[in-house]
């Protein structure tokens, strides 16, 4: 695979690709899916890398919008923003599509099919 | 929502047994009935192409470059699928699953492997938000239709 040109995040929608294109990130995003909004300790438990790492990880979730950040007492509790994931959901349709067609596709041919 | 925000997860209900899907998941003459014609041999490592409709608003070129990973027969068959197309970096591993139900058969097919970062990919989804939806196409074949 060639080297690819590093991302410019200019539009929010970049921003949002650019945030998704990290497994590490990608994986945040499920737990808060997953378990509901949760401090940041609970959430870096969960990954073995250091702190100052995860939270740029975080602040590029932020940026694109994905997570937001709020304080309760003495923790930051984070959790999901639904709607650019929503976009994101959107961008395979067209790949959905295909499949649902050619599944309704393989039903008919089944059909035809003398039982073996 | 699937496991993965870069997955697609599709199943469908067959009133059809297990072994009659297989057959139409692993014989070439069936498989291009329904997906396309191509080369395809039930054994590890073996390497097919493919052509089919290219799906335009993805950048999907049509060609695929197709591998067999792993099966088990009337249960899992799971496949390599590359873009041959120009500039399509896309690598997709397909996992096709069968579960018996009742007098049929739920088939999964799991789409893994979908690059938030491929610039194509983007450019898609940027031309998909940009107003060219379904909506777009529908209305032309409407008015094609009244000519």
């Amino acid at each position: 695979m060639p080297p690819r040109p590093p991302v410019v995040a200019e539009s929010i929608e970049d921003r949002v690709f650019a945030a998704l294109s990290s497994p590490v990130r990608r994986e945040v995003l499920r737990l808060l899916r997953d378990g509901g909004p949760q401090p940041v300790r609970q959430l870096a438990d969960q990954f073995a890398m250091a702190r100052p790492s995860f939270s740029e990880h975080l602040r590029v979730l932020r940026e694109a919008g994905l997570v937001s950040e709020r304080k309760e007492g003495r923790q930051r509790l984070y959790r999901l923003e639904p709607v650019p994931l929503a976009d994101v959901q959107e961008w395979l349709t067209p790949y959905e599509r295909f499949w649902r067609e050619r599944m309704a596709a393989l039903g008919d041919v089944l059909d035809r099919m003398e039982d073996a | 929502m699937s496991q993965d925000l870069t997955t697609i997860e599709v199943d469908q209900f067959y009133p059809h047994p297990p072994s009659k899907v297989w057959r139409a998941l692993t014989e070439p003459e069936l498989i291009a009935q329904w997906l396309m014609p191509g080369d395809f041999r039930l054994e590890i490592g073996h390497r097919y192409t493919m052509r089919s409709r290219p799906v335009a608003a993805t950048g999907f070129s049509g060609l695929v470059e197709a591998e067999v990973l792993a099966f088990e027969p009337e249960k899992l068959l799971r496949l390599a699928w590359r873009d041959a197309g120009e500039g399509n970096t896309a690598d997709w591993t397909l996992t096709w699953t069968l579960h018996p139900e009742g007098h049929g058969t739920r088939l999964i097919l799991l789409h893994e492997g979908f690059d938030p970062d491929d610039p194509l990919q983007r450019q898609a989804h940027t031309i998909m938000n940009g107003g060219w939806r379904t909506g777009v196409p529908k209305a032309l074949a409407a008015v094609l239709a009244t000519w």
